[in-house]
């Protein structure tokens, strides 16, 4: 079951978040401050952009200060009449049972359009004479159907956290989560995350979630996120070009290097030339191109690149003659490298075993992590006591057992019988 | 049962215990006889004695302590010309000690090394013939540059016929008090080609399952240490599937790291097993020749396998229009 990492790791009390100090303080002080009476503000109004801690420095505060909150978002008080229902909850402070109450009207922008006005009125309505602190939380409140709301709150800002601030917070994943992960792989998430703490978090799980080690080779694909647009226009330069000098001209405009535009080309050509005799003088292009890189490595000769250059913008734009273009079909970021990234710990590890190997085998550690290390791995999975004597004479550490008995219990009992 | 890989256990010690390969070790004996080894190729397919063959022959000529007069150097680890250089040099310039005046280098999987470092090689071996020896393994002797090829004495190396095949799996299977039935042989045999390294890793893995060998075990060992499926690829493509396919393709090269020159060999062979009509096998040999002869000199496996899978796509698909007609 996907178990999100935003709601897995957060906050539970306002130690725990995030960035925003003066700012939390702030809010902190007005909600005691109803302990002596009520304040000038009946109302405080938290604004910042997304994903920074709003919503859940009120959650982890009502927690903290044991308060009942009353949590209602935008499609609960569309109308006038929707808010008038909480008009009750607002006239105490305490509740039968003595708990204080906290009301919270969050994700306030999200009420649009006219249906709405009457919305924000009925809610300005209800602050002027609250008898319990209310929280209006929004991305801005510059809003000008805010005007008139703003004078009755105390206005908060949260900030957007430092992107150490952010990392701090990744790093405490990790070690939760048992995760070994490289300080740049979590500073180029941080970093990339521009203050958004969910975005990071959801980054985080999606490159992380299962792993035992994060690398910034794991990471650093993400960056071409960004660039998405740019790239697009070229593919579709290039894949849809009419003419050789339009297909070449996409070149230029591509803010990637050469490498990456050929594997962006290569991974879309299938999907957007699907006639049979198109994808195949299409891919015969790009095998073109991949024989100049060639050609350019054992040459070290450069000015071969311009015929590389060709092949693959040229030379697939003109590989289209029976496909039409059909309505929309979506680009695709280049899989191997994905892959690569993702697999490079899994081939550092089977070399490093592949290098015991040779130390025992005559066998070049390259070969023997393709050629041997199957039949280990089957020996590993399958027979405790052979496993246990093969990883004694090949010197194997438990990590690489590990990673050939594919199971830690087996592991386990494999390491049992060595030590 | 012993807990050592079988492969290396087995290893013959001396040339009288290898196995097959008979007027090379005729020969090998012949230079230990006389006290003197000129330069030579080894050159033939994977596990057919080529790097037990140079072992042996130093053991053979230096005794027990042969460690201390040869150096075995693997050129797929260790290909630059700077190695070469510098550990070659070091190594052949100085002078052996004892009754046998020069020493080996054995250049283990030497087709791995780059041009230039073969062409420094070259001179290093001209240079210091009196005091070392070079032996070079390969599996394809053309991958060797002719300058150095025509400095050395060339042994070609062939996979064991199947008698003597058996009779060495047979003979470890009765050691290690396994019941290898003949199927399973046969299994062996069939799945490993000749290939020693291979077949006996295959039956220890099979033994790590139990103590009777059939063909099954040996069929289901096989495939999960060979999961490049070249059949169903090229199925799926001639179905007109391109991109399953290609990720068949891209996991057998990422994930389990086959060569790009084995799946093309292996394609070749299943052209002709299909039945397809006559005269388009010989069509797609000529394609697949194409991109074989691509391969060598581009720079990415995948795009010159998957360029041939776009073409066998496009093949079925005329083949379907003709059937049509
Ligand atoms: N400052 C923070 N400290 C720790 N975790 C945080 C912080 N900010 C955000 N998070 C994580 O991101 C999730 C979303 O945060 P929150 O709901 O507070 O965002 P928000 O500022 O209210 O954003 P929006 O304006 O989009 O509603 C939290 O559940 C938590 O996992
Ligand atoms: N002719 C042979 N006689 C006996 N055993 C052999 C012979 N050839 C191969 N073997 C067995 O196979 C294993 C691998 O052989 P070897 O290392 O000599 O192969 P190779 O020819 O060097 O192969 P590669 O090209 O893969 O390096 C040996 O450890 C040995 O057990
Ligand atoms: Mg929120
Ligand atoms: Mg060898």
């Amino acid at each position: 079951m996907y178990h999100p990492w935003t709601v897995k790791y957060k906050p539970k009390t306002l130690k725990e978040v995030v960035g925003n100090r003066e700012a939390i303080q702030k809010f902190v002080e007005w909600v005691k401050s109803w302990n002596k009476g009520i304040p000038k503000k009946r109302a405080a109004f938290l604004y910042g952009p997304p994903g920074i801690g709003k919503t859940v420095t009120v959650e982890a505060l009502a927690n903290d200060l044991k308060m009942e909150l009353v949590e209602k978002n935008a499609s609960d008080y569309r109308t006038e009449e929707a808010v008038k229902r909480f008009a009750g909850l607002a006239s105490q402070y305490s509740s039968l049972f003595g708990t204080k109450r906290i009301i919270l009207f969050d994700e306030l922008d999200g009420l649009t359009g006219t249906a709405d006005k009457g919305g924000v009125k009925a809610i300005t309505d209800i602050i002027k004479t609250a008898q319990c602190p209310i929280v209006l939380v929004a991305n801005s409140a510059y809003d000008p159907r805010f005007i008139n709301l703003r004078n009755y709150c105390l206005l908060i800002e949260f900030k957007k956290p430092s992107s150490t601030d952010v990392l701090k917070h990744l790093k405490a994943i990790c070690l939760k989560e048992g995760i070994k992960a490289e300080e740049n792989a979590l500073k180029f998430i941080a970093q990339r995350s521009e203050g958004d703490i969910r975005s990071a978090v959801n980054d985080l799980q999606a490159l992380a979630q299962g792993k035992k080690h994060l690398t910034y080779d794991d990471v650093s694909w993400l960056g071409y996120r960004d660039r998405q647009e740019t790239i697009f226009t070229v593919l579709r330069m290039i894949l849809y070009g009419r003419t050789c000098e339009g297909a070449k001209r996409a070149v230029n405009m591509a803010d990637v290097d050469i490498d990456m535009l050929f594997e962006w080309i290569y991974e879309n050509v299938p999907a957007h030339l699907t006639d049979p005799h198109d994808l195949a003088r299409a891919m015969d292009a790009l095998s073109m191109a991949d024989v100049y890189r060639g050609r350019i490595r054992s040459t070290q000769d450069w000015s071969f690149v311009r015929y590389v250059i060709d092949f693959m913008t040229a030379g697939v734009a003109m590989a289209r003659v029976n496909t039409k273009p059909s309505g929309w079909t979506p680009f695709h970021f280049p899989g191997r490298v994905q892959m690569l990234s993702r697999s490079k710990g899994e081939r550092a590890m089977q070399l490093e075993i592949g290098r015991k190997v040779k130390r025992r085998c005559h066998i070049s550690a390259t070969r023997a992590s393709k050629e041997v290390l199957p039949y280990l791995r089957i020996i590993f999975k399958n027979n405790v006591e052979m496993a246990a004597g093969l990883a004694k004479w090949l010197d194997l550490s438990p990590e690489m057992i590990e990673y050939l008995a594919e199971n830690k219990e087996k592991a386990e009992a494999i390491n049992k019988l060595l030590s | 049962m012993s807990f050592e890989m079988w492969a290396e256990k087995y290893r013959p010690k001396t040339l009288d215990d290898m196995v097959n390969q008979k007027e090379i070790v005729e020969r090998l004996k012949s230079f230990v006889k006389s006290r003197n080894v000129p330069h030579c190729i080894f050159a033939g397919p994977p596990g057919t004695g080529k790097t037990t063959a140079a072992l042996c022959l130093a053991r053979d000529l230096y005794g027990e302590a042969y460690r201390e007069h040869i150096m075995e150097l693997n050129a797929s680890d260790e290909r630059g010309i700077d190695v070469v250089r510098e550990t070659v040099k070091t190594f052949a310039r100085i002078r052996s000690i004892g009754e046998v005046p020069f020493k080996i280098m054995i250049l283990d999987e030497a087709d791995n090394m780059t041009a230039d470092a073969q062409q420094a090689l070259r001179r290093t071996m001209e240079r210091y013939t009196e005091t070392c020896r070079f032996i070079l393994c390969a599996n394809y002797s053309g991958k060797i540059i002719e300058p150095i090829q025509s400095r050395c004495a060339p042994f070609r190396f062939t996979y064991l016929p199947r008698e003597e095949h058996d009779k060495y799996l047979r003979y470890i299977a009765a050691n290690e008090d396994i019941n290898l039935s003949e199927e399973g042989l046969d299994a062996i045999f069939e799945v490993c080609g000749g290939d020693l390294r291979r077949a006996i890793n295959t039956l220890q893995a099979a033994a790590s399952l139990g103590k009777l060998i059939d063909a099954k075990i040996v069929y289901s060992i096989a495939g999960r240490a060979n999961p490049a499926d070249v059949q169903k690829m090229i199925e799926t493509a001639m179905k007109g599937n391109f991109l399953e396919a290609r990720k068949q393709l891209r996991d057998m090269i990422q994930k389990y790291g086959v060569a790009g020159s084995d799946i093309i060999r292996q394609i070749h062979t299943e052209i002709f097993r299909t039945t397809i009509p006559e005269p388009w096998k010989i069509k797609l040999a000529d394609i697949v020749g194409e991109i074989d002869y691509r391969l060598v000199e581009g720079a990415d496996e995948e795009v010159q396998l998957s360029a041939l899978l776009a073409r066998l796509v496009e093949a079925a698909h005329e083949m379907k229009g003709a059937e049509k007609v």
